[in-house]
């Protein structure tokens, strides 16, 4: 059997679709619907005349997935390279399966650590920096520092997933993202150190020597550390804030 | 008054799509939406500070798997409806500042069961989308994923009306009923809300060296902010 083409155009939908990979997310199959619905011009393309291979392979897709998002555009890629052989008879439709179910937990755990655990914090503790000479600039930069490095990956690794598995994987060895994410993590707990510090400054510090200075430092720093320490005890933000808010009602109330 | 609401509704929906399930270019951030909405009530300034507190506030709780982090979306579309408004009638004080930073945990929590609402809806249409596959419907796919996003869509919008009008209201009605005394009491808590966040990013950014770069940048920025304060 010949290889199948996939229509530049379809190679152009898939890539926009992958955008929309959370829109029907639920608790059952999370990202299955956003998965079939980017793959879908795809199938259309390499199951042009046979409507119940097609079927199957919708079907395929409809099975329980979920990565982080950005980094399921490399699962995607590769998938579409997969179902291109298994259209041509040259793969196992079980393969694909394998493949995603092999990945998309690997993945997900690089990409929640790279982006949501180092480069969201870092270009958001920037943004908010910035914004404290203006708010335009603030917001400028926190989506400028993430979204470029979001969707330059994006973009590389459903490029790397096109050439299919093995590029994937070889894309996965050359980004090196443990590396990036250890780097990004630095920055951030620098300019976080920077944002705790400006606003010690600002509010604990109302007048005194040195002295009390000084102790303001070390106030605010063990607060940080208090809280840093809560949170890693599973306490969440929301109940801090919900304490605070009860010290306030307290206050009022006096 | 009305056409601010509409323009929150149409800004808001907009950022709780990029939230989840559209794109997540983070427009949806605290830092983002706070200052809209400060931008749509008239003080965009006022609201740019309370998205600067909120804005890592909530970044120790990761989106992961299932989990479904607290609501910061809806808090900044609280906090920088609010603030616009306390800026342009009572003024926007510490104990103003406060008292809507704390107020916004509300918010944040009630989102967060919007949100688990919606996901569980989405399962219901996930399963209709698959029964119709199964029927030889291929399309049902993309009706399916578009049913999710107008879900999401409607969702964030009602939400976006709902926590803007709380946010006035709260302006409006409630802090003026405090004398700026009470209010001024408030301003104690002030200092922790951003070293909360500051902490937030700590523990998210945890290598062996964070300990060490966060408390001495701390310290030299806590330096030369407090030397600048006392020169100026």
């Amino acid at each position: 059997m010949t290889m199948p083409a996939l229509a530049t155009r379809s190679r152009s939908a898939v890539w926009r679709r992958q955008f929309l990979l959370q829109g029907c997310w639920n608790y059952e199959g999370m990202q299955n619907v956003g998965f079939a619905y980017a793959i879908l011009p795809a199938l259309r393309d390499f199951y042009a005349n046979r409507p119940e291979e097609a079927l199957k392979a919708v079907k395929r897709h409809l099975e329980f997935f979920n990565t982080q998002p950005a980094m399921g555009a490399l699962i995607l890629g590769a998938s579409v390279r997969l179902e291109e052989r298994v259209a041509a008879g040259e793969a196992d439709p079980r393969a694909i399966g394998t493949f995603k179910v092999g990945l998309m937990g690997s993945l997900g755990a690089i990409g929640d650590s790279f982006f949501w655990g180092a480069l969201r914090p870092m270009a958001s503790v920037a943004g908010a920096l910035l914004a404290l000479l203006h708010p335009l600039l603030g917001i400028a930069a926190l989506l400028f520092l993430y979204n470029g490095v979001h969707l330059t990956l994006r973009r590389r690794g459903f490029a790397a997933g096109m050439e299919g598995p093995e590029g994937a994987v070889g894309w996965l060895k050359r980004a090196a993202l443990n590396v990036r994410t250890e780097d990004r993590k630095l920055l951030a707990a620098i300019l976080a150190g920077a944002y705790a510090g400006v606003f010690a400054g600002r509010f604990l510090v109302q007048g005194g020597g040195v002295p009390h200075a000084l102790g303001s430092l070390l106030l605010a720093a063990a607060a940080v550390h208090l809280f840093a320490v809560l949170f890693r005890k599973a306490v969440s933000p929301s109940e801090i804030l919900s304490f605070l808010l009860f010290v306030g009602v307290l206050i009022l109330w006096r | 008054m009305a056409w601010r609401f509409l323009l929150a509704i149409l800004l808001g929906g907009l950022c709780y799509l990029d939230r989840t399930a559209a794109c997540q270019l983070m427009l949806h951030r605290p830092l983002v939406v706070a200052t809209l909405m400060g931008a749509v009530f008239g003080n965009m300034a006022a609201g740019a500070q309370v998205g600067v507190v909120l804005e890592l506030i909530y970044l120790a709780r990761l989106p992961v798997g299932a989990s479904i982090p607290p609501d910061d979306t809806g808090a900044a579309v609280f906090g920088g409806s609010a603030a616009a408004i306390a800026s342009s009638s009572i003024g926007l004080d510490a104990g103003n500042f406060t008292a809507l930073l704390l107020l916004s945990v509300v918010v944040a929590e009630a989102g967060k069961a919007a949100d688990r609402f919606v996901r569980k809806v989405n399962g219901r249409i996930a399963r209709l989308t698959a029964e119709s596959v199964d029927r030889g419907d291929m399309q049902a796919v993309e009706h399916g994923l578009l049913a999710g996003l107008t879900l999401f869509a409607v969702t964030g919008m009602v939400l976006a009306l709902a926590f803007s009008g709380v946010g006035v209201a709260v302006s409006k009605e409630l802090l003026p009923r405090f004398g700026p005394a009470s209010r001024g009491n408030f301003a104690i808590l002030l200092p922790a809300l951003p070293l909360l966040g500051a902490a937030s990013v700590y523990s998210c950014s945890r290598t062996e060296r964070t300990a060490a770069v966060f408390f001495l940048t701390m310290a030299a920025v806590f330096g030369s902010t407090v030397l600048f304060r006392w020169s100026a």
